[in-house]
Parts: structure tokens; sequence; C-alpha cells
């Protein structure tokens, strides 16, 4: 029995030891295939990011399963400094409540959160919709069909809470990605689309609403949810940094610190601005807050709209 | 004038040509290693482009991508193992004419082909992209549905001998495509409790299990040194007659192939595919398809190549990337500044011409590098046979894992290879296993998404667009004639039982 004690003792001391050594190598796990929009701003994240931690990173990507993959990688890798998640919204706050996972929105130590976008109700610019009172009552003649970006993502989501939450009648047809679900747009397939700016800018689109708590700016004339009469309903597309739980607290005052030196960088702003994500730097208290604040949320509107029991 | 001359200026600079040399011989090799292609790669070569400028990044990666395109043919006619899922289709034919011992041709067809559909595609991206782009996005998922059914009577062509075991393969690989996310309700199919599977299969381990792998058995359990030796590859380039002759199929290939990559979401393995259905049906040499035809090449190396031109319409008239690595494009634009959407056109004119220019030189390049690159490919050759199939295994392993980093991959290579050599012992035609792999998830998710949109009305497809009522007539007139010539051939045959003497044209 004392053996057994004495080796589980040096068993979690060698644990211990293992975590405390962070190396020179730190490896950035991005759920996504490279050149997504998610990868994008993970590779322009980590030169500066790695320069000022003092280390050389390698961004791998690990796709599959809306995300799901490679965030559980960075979760099952309990006790590692050397390896961190750059995630997006989905995968840390929606997937956890959709199925099964081998983690959940308390298996990381939560960094930063490095951008957030909010998203906006369009429709066609060729369509003659011009407001959201208009869309609600053409849509209880014959009910409208919205796109998303695929099963249980923010676009789906964002839009499964307004159909709850307002008299608007839609149905979701989801789609691989923004991007076809833009032709079906640009081909009436579809009517409506819940997504953000850089969405917005790049199609002939027309905002009706915006998911947020304010007015936005450069869309002064689109109104929030609550102006319109209904709940709060707040949607962002968000993206941060996580790293595995049981690593020091040095290490993720380290992690934290260099994050907010990257994001407020003006190489980082530069590219944020191009590329039309606004940073948004949360510490990780924070971040580990609005987490599960969104975990929550979004867990409601799952099963308000009937998609989780 | 001044714009293009301008452009002309920005693509015709050392750095540019430079970067247009590497990446296609590049593109060409990582081609033509089985389970290297395409993506891998661009993701290989990505990080180079950022410290480059934005017309040198997108010649590397535009020469990368067309080359890989091209040199995935070079093993589909070599070995029978298709260096890429896109070159597929290659080997119906190719394959045959290298053990007729006529490789010098079937690979200076394939390098033509190749060539010829990238030239075209990009003359109809330069002209046509508007108009095209417009046609596309009356493409819905109905249509979609329609033309991917049409494909999928390509298994029927390809599966000589036996239709019930082309079709059996055809099922395997459409459920193959099912495990994984369901693709509407996003919930677990298939993956009996295993969080590892919820991803799905991907197309590249299949692919090397069911046409390397297997390839690799089949040479070593043959145990015959002279069958299983590889020929030397050597280049011919068709004569200005025998291009003429079969021009046709050159300009319907291409055709094929820049419609099917300007639709979103289909690419250029099924763009091959659907050539090749079309010249099962079309070609004046039918008969000889899969016994060693240049038509079968033709159909589908130009249609492959064509795709990659035409890729490009909707991500530039829309912003909408046509596939995976038009979308890795569009982040190397985004990188660099420029942000693909519906003015992309208007407000960077310069770049897009000069991104036009880059893909002709592209397709000239791959021309001018094919000789070069089919040598070293005759060299690796050279090798032993132990150290050839080491490497292929190797590669073959390296690519199946390089696509998204997961581990399950290398045990999906695997058993798929061994499931594949027991196929093929059987006498079951792989080709069909691959065809229900990727169009599988395209014909599921089109009908289902088709079926949200008419609200549960399958009759109502049949009449929901000129395009679809057209797709589907060409489905039931596609069934007949199979019908009839199935019906005519039976009975020929029997006349044939009855005479004493048999005729020797009893094929239809």
């Amino acid at each position: 029995m004392t053996s057994l004690r004495y080796s589980l003792a040096a068993l979690a001391l060698i644990g211990a030891t293992h975590s405390a050594v962070a190396a020179d190598n730190l490896d950035i796990i991005v759920p996504f295939a490279a050149g997504g929009a998610t990868d994008i701003v993970a590779r322009s994240f980590e030169p500066i990011f790695s320069q000022q931690l003092g280390v050389t990173s390698v961004v791998r990507n690990v796709a599959g399963a809306s995300a799901t993959v490679g965030t559980a990688e960075v979760a099952n890798s309990e006790g590692n400094p050397n390896i961190i998640g750059y995630e997006p919204a989905g995968a840390l706050s929606i997937q956890p409540s959709l199925k099964k996972l081998p983690y959940g929105s308390d298996s990381f130590t939560y960094i930063c959160r490095t951008v957030s976008n909010p998203m906006f109700l369009m429709v066609s610019k060729s369509s003659d919709i011009e407001s959201f009172k208009q869309l609600v009552e053409e849509s209880q003649e014959y009910p409208f069909l919205y796109g998303s970006s695929g099963p249980g993502t923010l676009p789906h989501l964002a839009m499964a809470a307004l159909t709850v939450n307002s008299d608007l009648k839609a149905e979701h047809v989801p789609y691989s990605g923004s991007g076809p679900a833009m032709n079906a747009l640009a081909g009436n397939e579809i009517q409506i689309m819940a997504d953000t700016e850089t969405i917005l800018e790049n199609y002939d689109l027309r905002p009706l609403a915006v998911f947020a708590d304010h007015r936005v700016e450069g869309y002064p004339d689109v109104p929030t949810m609550q102006e319109l009469g209904l709940p709060a309903l707040d949607f962002a597309v968000w993206q941060g940094v996580v790293a595995p739980k049981g690593i020091s607290e040095e290490r993720t005052q380290q992690y934290a610190e260099a994050c907010k030196a990257t994001v407020e960088s003006d190489k980082f702003k530069a590219f944020a601005d191009k590329a039309k994500a606004d940073i948004a730097y949360l510490g990780p208290e924070d971040f580990e807050a609005f987490v599960q604040k969104r975990f929550a949320a979004n867990k409601q509107v799952l099963k308000d709209a009937g998609l989780t029991p | 004038m001044d714009m293009i001359l301008a452009a002309m200026g920005d693509a015709f600079t050392w750095q540019a040509l430079l970067a247009i040399v590497i990446g296609t011989w590049a593109g060409i090799v990582i081609g033509g290693l089985p389970g290297l292609g395409s993506v891998v790669g661009l993701t290989i070569f990505l990080p180079f482009t950022f410290g480059m400028d934005v017309i040198t990044s997108m010649a590397l990666l535009i020469g990368v991508y067309c080359g890989s395109v091209y040199g995935g043919s070079i093993t589909a006619i070599l070995i029978n193992t298709p260096g890429t899922p896109q070159s597929a289709a290659t080997t119906f034919d190719g394959y045959p004419m290298t053990q007729q011992g006529r490789v010098d041709e079937a690979l200076g067809w394939a390098t033509f082909a190749s060539f010829f559909g990238g030239v075209l595609s990009c003359v109809l991206l330069i002209f046509c992209a508007p108009q095209l782009a417009k046609f596309a996005v009356n493409f819905g998922s109905i249509e979609v549905f329609a033309l991917v059914c049409l494909a999928m009577l390509c298994i029927v062509g390809i599966s000589r001998g036996s239709l019930l075991k082309g079709l059996v393969c055809g099922m395997m690989g459409f459920f193959f495509s099912m495990v994984g996310s369901d693709p509407i309700t996003g919930a677990d199919r298939f993956t009996f409790g295993s969080y590892a599977l919820s991803s799905g299969l991907d197309l590249i381990p299949v692919v090397v299990g069911a046409f390397a792998l297997s390839e690799v058995f089949i040479r070593f359990s043959a145990r015959d040194e002279e069958a299983a030796a590889i020929p030397e590859a050597r280049l011919r380039f068709p004569s200005l007659r025998e291009i003429g002759r079969r021009l046709i199929e050159l300009v319907r290939g291409s055709f094929i192939g820049s419609f099917v990559g300007a639709l979103p979401g289909t690419g250029a393995a099924a763009a091959a595919f659907i050539s090749y259905a079309s010249a099962q049906k079309l070609s004046p040499r039918r008969a000889n398809l899969g016994k060693g035809e240049p038509d079968g090449i033709i159909a589908s190396e130009s249609s492959n190549n064509a795709v990659t031109g035409s890729a490009f319409i909707p991500t530039l008239a829309l912003g909408i990337p046509g596939d995976v690595v038009t979308a890795m494009m569009m982040g190397a634009m985004v990188i660099h500044g420029i942000t693909p959407g519906v003015r992309l056109m208007v407000d960077q004119a310069q770049t897009v011409y000069a991104l036009f220019v880059v893909l002709i030189i592209v397709n000239v390049a791959m021309l001018i590098l094919s000789k070069p690159s089919i040598g070293l490919f005759r060299y690796l050759f050279k090798m032993p046979l132990g150290f050839v199939m080491g490497g292929i295994v190797m590669f073959s392993f390296i690519g199946a894992v390089s696509v998204r980093g997961n581990p399950l991959d290398l045990v999906v290579a695997a058993l798929t290879g061994i499931l594949a050599y027991v196929l093929r012992r059987g006498g079951y035609p792989l080709a069909p296993l691959v065809i229900g792999m990727v169009l599988g998830p395209a014909l599921e998710s089109s009908l289902r998404r088709g079926l949200l949109i008419s609200r549960g009305d399958f009759l109502s497809f049949f009449t929901h667009s000129g395009i679809a009522t057209t797709l589907f007539v060409l489905i039931g007139l596609f069934l007949i004639w199979t019908a009839v010539a199935g019906v005519l051939d039976w009975r020929s045959r029997m006349a044939a039982c009855r005479q004493p003497v048999p005729s020797s044209s009893s094929r239809a």
C-alpha cells in the first residue's frame, strides 16, 4: 500500500515537473483546414505571438467535425505548457451542447479573446424587403428559407433564436460553408442569412438588423434587436486562445501578456483592419466568464429551437 | 488596354516567373506522388507566400495547383495509381495503354489534354466569367442533384464485366461518404459511438488505400517480376493530325470541366467523372473506352485541368470559392489585403488581369516542364521495385495523414487498402467506389436541401427549372439508351449462340 502511495506521489511529481517545463517550441492548433477564415487570422497572429513569448511556434491544422477534433486535441493535452489552440466560437460555446465530445466548456485554461464581430440579419439587395417589419409580414403567407454555413453554426443559432423570439416564419437550409450559402442567396434559393460584416460587405446584401446590444459603427441606420421590440439577442463571431487545463499560473500569465501585446501591435491591427476583424481583447478571467455565459445562452437557444432535447 | 499591359508587367517580373517555375514543377511532382495532392501541396507552400507580394504568391500557388492536377495523371498512367483523386478517371484508359506498351502516347495525350483544358478554361474565365457566374448562381441544389445523378450513371459505363459488382462498389463508396456528421442535422451517423469517426472518412485516405496500397499488394502477390515491372516513362506528343482527329473530344472535355468548375462545391474529380461519362456516350470510338483509348485520357485530363481556370469564376465574380483550393487562394488574397467579393473585378482590375496572365503562363510552363518531370519519375521508377513500392507506401501514408492531421486516417488508408485488394481479387472494379465517395456527399446534401426547398415535394424537382428538366430528360434518355443497348446486345449474343460459327462483332 505504501509503495503504491509512493509511486503515485512520484507519478504526480513527474506530472508536475512535466507541466512546469516550458520548451522553446509551441504548437498552435487551428481546428480548421489551412486557408480558411480562422486559419488566416491565426497565421497572422502566430508570428507576433511567438515573438512576444520568445519561442518558435508551428501552426498545426487539425480539421474535422465542426472544429471539435482539433479542439479536443488541446483539451486532451492536460498539463502540457507547449500547446495552445486558436479557437472559433462554435467549438467552445455551441458544439459541447450539441453532441457528446471528449471536452466541455470547462476543459480549458482560457487565455484571451482576440477578435469579435457582431452578426447582421441580411437579405439580398435584389429583394424588395427593406425592414425587419416587412420581412415578418411577408413571411406570414409563405415562410422564408434561411441559410447557414452548416448545422449548429452561429448563423444557424442566431436565426433559430430569432424565429423563436419573433413572429418571423423561416426554415433552415444548411450549406457546407458561407460561400455555398451566398451562392444560394444570390440565386434566391434562400432569402435570409445571418453573418458578419465581412460577408455583408463582400456580397450584394442589405442589413436589416444587428444581433448586438448597441448599433454598430459604420451602420448607423441598422437597428438592434431590442430596438425592434425583441428580447436582447446577442450573437457575434469571435475567436480566442485556449490552453489545456493544468498549466501553471505563471505560464497562463505569460500567454495572456503575449496575447495582449499581439492584438495591440500595429502589425496585427493593420491585418485586422484589412480582414475586417474587430479586435476585442479579453483577459483570462473575463474570457472564461464570457465563454461560460455564451455557452449557457447558446444551450438555451438550442433547447428552445428544439435542436437538443 | 493600358490596364492589360500594366498587368502583363506585373506578371512578367522575374520573381513571378521564378515562382511559376518552382510552383508548377513542385506541383507536378507532388501531384504525381500517390497520396500527396493539391491540398497538401498548397498547405506546404502557403506559409512561403506570406512574405511575397500578391502576384508572386498567387503565381506560386496557382503553379502548385495546376501542376498537381496534371501530375496526378503521370502515376495514374504508369502504375495504375492516380496521384490525386482528380486523376482517378485517367487510369481507366491510361493504364491499359501502358500495358499495351503505349505509355509514351498515353503520357503525351494526358499532357496535351491538360494543357488544352487549362488554356481553354483561362480563355473562358477572361471573356465569359460574369455570364458563367450568373449561370452558376442559377444552378441551385435541385439542379446540382440532377447533374450528380447524371454523373453517377458513369458507374454503369465503367463496370465492364459485371454491372452488379460495379454497383456494389459504388454503394460501398456512397456508404463510406455517409460516415460522420449528417450534413443537414449535424447528428453523428455510423460512428458506433467512436468520437474519432465523427469527423467522417476523408476522400484522400480512401483513394490512397483503394488505388495505391492495393496496387502495391497486387504487385507483390503476383510474384511475377516481369508483370510487376514498371515500364520506362517516355513522352511523345500527339501530332497535329492526331489532335485534329480528336479535337472535338478535347473541346468537349474542356467545356465540361470549365462548366463544372464554375459550380461551387463540385471540383475537379467530379468533373473528370462527368466528362468520362459523356465520352462513353458521345465519343465515336466509345466501344474501345476502358481498353486503352486516348479519348478516355482526353476526357479525364482536359476536364480536370479545365477546372483549375474556371474554379476562379465564382471566386472572382462573386467572391465565392468553388472548392477547397480556391478557398485557400482567397485566404492568401486576404492576407495581402485583397478581399474577394462582388466588386473585386472593378476595384482590383489590374490584379485580376495579372492573375489571368499568370494562369496562362502556368499552363505553358506545365507543358514545358512535363518532360523533365516525367524524366524524374522515369529515374525514380528505375530503382529496384521494392524501393519504389516502399516509397509509394510511405508517401501514401504521409499523404493520408497530412490532409487534416487525424491519425485515424492512417487506419482508414490501411483498411481500405486491404479491402480493395480483396475486391480486386474478386473482380470488382474500384473506380465506382471512388465515384460513390466523391459524388455521394453532393448527391445526398443536394437531394435533402432540394427537399427542404420544395417542402418535401420530390415531384416538383422535375419541373423546378428549365436546367433541371433538361438534365432529368438526359438521365431518362441515358437509361433508355443503356437498356435498349443491353437488350440488343443480349439478342445478338443469343443469335450468336444459336449459330454454329460465333460472330466476332457480337459486342455492342
